[in-house]
């Protein structure tokens, strides 16, 4: 368009006004470069976006600032408007970024660490603005490796000696249940498949703050257990219609991943309910089973506090006073799961006695017993005798036929890859 | 009041003339303050007992002092150990020879710094010496070091008995000598070498049960053992293989590099809420790692902490380290202990 200016890369007039997400662009159309962000560009963002201007109007803003930190910068930028974001976390991003490059080890890094910084920086300013951001969801969007994200991460977080407060669980449920398609009616979600955002929001809070006081959520990652949350409640709002639905199936409705872990966390979730389900005395009588115990779930969740204090006695107490006491069936942390069980059996119409609160991991049985140290009377200066470095050394024999072992296979390669 | 003071500057004149003779042992000794010395004057007394062994014939100076309520191990002391030491420094020599800190240990209590705030009971005797002594100047770990129990009791019952197990040493080795790997490798049925992938030989012995790698400088690592001596007997067996061989190795500077333990507290432990008070020390991202990373900074040691209450230590080069370490964080742990 005639009027417009001449892109700067290839000279030509043909600009077009293309919009990228939220931003309005001039775009050239012959080679695609972009020439102005936005309909108010100042000659500062011209050049913090990379674009020439010419040498009287320009700011010298960029003198100092290298090639790859200017477009480190700007993918700061880039990934928070996508995200998004409000408009001082860009800033804050920018200055974490500009912090870190300031550091030789980040200023010779590879590209690709460079890349990852870039999320790294966004990750940090989301986290201290308790804005819910997952380091899976930041590795999606930029394509990267979760390992060299962590290492990158751990070592920006140590470099900078920053304070970076952990995920804030209650925001990240909101907006990953609002990511759920299940609240208006589709051709792929029928009718007794929809549900109240509001109701299903709440329900599943409550389900993730039980979860994280039976000691489901901690050393794991969270968004599983949200998941399995959000399904269960959901399944509770109207139990007649959403029993026979899976959790797979579920999470296809609402196109949401499954993550893997989630499906576990959905038994040890149910369990949980089920032991509380024994301490409330209608339900008891009904002798429910991890698929009926999902109708019931609202009044369990009533009454959660006090069902918790009743249903599960303090783990770590319990677990001392039974080692303090002399063992009678001989073990240290199974005894309290296995005490447990046997009366459970015993007692028929009456509630099992407490059981332990303590982490799944700390409930299972050890999968293998460690063999007690052994004191070692090692001294370091003993005598090392000739046999028994002798054992380690082939005999001439043996180092002859080796050698033409080893001669043998590398004939028989040079054969197999003909020249 | 005023003679000890005159009496212990000329003293501490002559340790000054002498100084440079023996740097400070570890840092365990440097800041802990030996508590005894509040009861006998009121300078400073950190500077003057870095383990100098001048210590032995000046002390015999404070004769006129009554030592009577020194507990009687004191006065028998270790050869190359100062008398009037800290009662840690004797504990530290026993230690490094005897394997287990014994029960009786009052040089571990009085070890804990500033992390173990709460426990530490405080006899009157104490808190009243404590305060005729003139203000610390410096660091933050010798007020609270000051107030230490002057009982052995209650450092024990703090760790019920819990003693981190090593479970691998690195130590370096260097045979002086440059080795040819090829050689190595065809001679010792033990090795393996693959150039391409890895440019050292990974030697290993089924007694004790080690790992080496060896590299052609001549410089050795040894990995896998379970204590130091374990380790040290290793790297000896893997020079004498290189010696007979046939080349000319030696055994200089065999050097730990690094020593792992682990242990379990038998109760849970809330990771959400570690972190929230000990921000500064912890990193905990359940999205990358289950496990709290507590790097404590005195002794200089990095913890795994898991749900489970187990507990992983590594980064220390001597086993008093891990100790300590363990000592540190058992009772901020049992502060989590209930949700």
């Amino acid at each position: 368009m005639p009027g417009r200016g001449r892109c700067p890369d290839c000279g030509s007039t043909e600009l077009v006004e293309d919009s990228h997400y939220s931003q309005s662009q001039l775009v050239c159309s012959d080679c695609g470069c972009v020439v102005t962000e936005g309909v108010l560009t100042t000659t500062f963002s011209d050049e913090g976006n990379l674009r020439e201007v010419t040498y009287s109007r320009s700011t010298g803003e960029n003198e100092q600032v290298s090639r790859s930190q200017q477009r480190g910068l700007r993918r700061v930028r880039d990934l928070c408007r996508v995200l998004q974001l409000p408009p001082t976390f860009e800033d804050t991003a920018v200055a974490y970024y500009q912090q870190a490059y300031r550091h030789a080890g980040i200023r010779a890094a590879r590209l690709q660490k460079k890349e990852v910084l870039v999320g790294c920086c966004v990750l940090i300013t989301c986290r201290q603005h308790n804005w819910p951001l997952t380091m899976g969801a930041i590795c999606t969007l930029l394509y990267a490796d979760l390992d060299v994200f962590s290492s990158t991460y751990m070592q920006i977080v140590k470099l900078l000696g920053l304070d970076v407060p952990s995920l804030c669980l209650a925001e990240l449920v909101k907006t990953y249940c609002s990511s759920f398609k299940l609240f208006q009616a589709s051709p792929s979600v029928p009718a007794k498949y929809v549900e109240d955002k509001e109701k299903m929001l709440s329900r599943t809070l409550q389900l993730v703050e039980l979860a994280s006081e039976t000691w489901l959520v901690t050393g794991r990652h969270p968004l599983p257990v949200i998941t399995a949350a959000t399904f269960l409640a959901w399944q509770s709002l109207q139990p007649a219609y959403r029993l026979s639905c899976s959790l797979a199936r579920f999470c296809k409705l609402a196109n949401v991943d499954l993550p893997y872990p989630a499906s576990s966390r959905l038994q040890e979730l149910l369990a949980v309910l089920l032991r509380m389900a024994e301490h409330l005395a209608w339900l008891r009588v009904l002798r429910l089973d991890k698929r009926s115990v999902v109708k019931h779930i609202g009044d369990l969740l009533q009454h959660r506090h006090s069902l918790v204090r009743s249903a599960f006695r303090d783990g770590a107490a319990e677990v001392e006073t039974l080692e303090k006491e002399p063992p009678g069936q001989g073990q240290g942390q199974g005894e309290g799961e296995v005490g447990n069980n046997s009366l459970g059996l015993l007692q028929g119409k009456r509630p099992a006695s407490p059981a332990l609160l303590l982490p799944p991991c700390m409930l299972k049985p050890p999968k293998r017993t460690c063999p007690p140290p052994q004191v070692s009377t090692v001294t370091g200066d003993e005598d090392i005798s000739d046999s028994e470095i002798e054992q380690y050394l082939r005999t001439p024999q043996e180092v002859r036929d080796f050698q033409r072992a080893q001669a043998a296979r590398q004939a028989a390669m040079s054969v197999a890859n003909p020249p | 009041m005023e003679e000890e003071e005159t009496y212990l500057e000329l003293y501490l004149n002559q340790c000054a003339a002498q100084d440079g003779l023996a740097p400070p042992r570890s840092p365990l000794f440097s800041p802990v303050v030996p508590y005894d010395m509040y009861i006998l004057n009121a300078s400073n007394p950190e500077t003057a007992f870095n383990s100098n062994p001048e210590v032995k014939e000046t002390c015999g100076g404070f004769s006129s002092v009554d030592l009577s309520f020194l507990p009687d191990e004191l006065t028998q002391e270790d050869k190359n150990q100062p008398v009037i030491g800290s009662k840690h420094e004797t504990e530290e020599n026993s230690e490094s020879q005897s394997r287990l800190p014994s029960p009786s240990d009052i040089g571990l209590g009085s070890n804990s710094p500033s992390l173990s705030n709460p426990h530490s009971q405080q006899h009157p005797s104490d808190t009243d010496s404590v305060q005729a002594s003139p203000e610390k100047p410096d660091s933050n770990s010798l007020p609270l070091a000051s107030i230490t129990p002057m009982t052995p009791v209650t450092s024990v019952s703090e760790c019920c008995g819990i003693v981190p197990q090593l479970q691998n040493i690195v130590s370096t080795v260097n045979l002086a000598c440059k080795l040819d790997l090829k050689k190595i490798a065809l001679h010792a049925k033990n090795a393996e070498y693959n150039p391409k992938r890895f440019a050292a030989v990974i030697m290993r012995i089924r007694e004790p049960r080690t790992t080496a790698l060896i590299f052609s400088s001549g410089k050795m690592v040894c990995t896998g053992a379970r204590s130091e001596e374990q380790s040290r007997l290793a790297a000896r067996k893997y020079a004498r293989v290189v010696q007979k061989l046939g080349f000319p190795a030696r055994f200089l500077d065999f050097k730990i590099q690094n020593m792992v333990g682990s242990c379990d507290v038998k109760f849970p432990i809330r990771l959400e809420g570690l972190v929230l008070t000990h921000q500064q020390f912890s990193s905990y991202e359940p999205e990358l790692f289950p496990g709290l990373i507590y790097r404590m900074v005195k002794p200089r040691i990095v913890l795994l902490i898991f749900v489970s209450g187990k507990v992983v230590l590594t980064g220390a080069k001597e086993r008093s380290e891990i100790c300590e370490a363990f000592e540190n964080i058992y009772p901020i742990l049992k502060g989590f202990k209930k949700a």
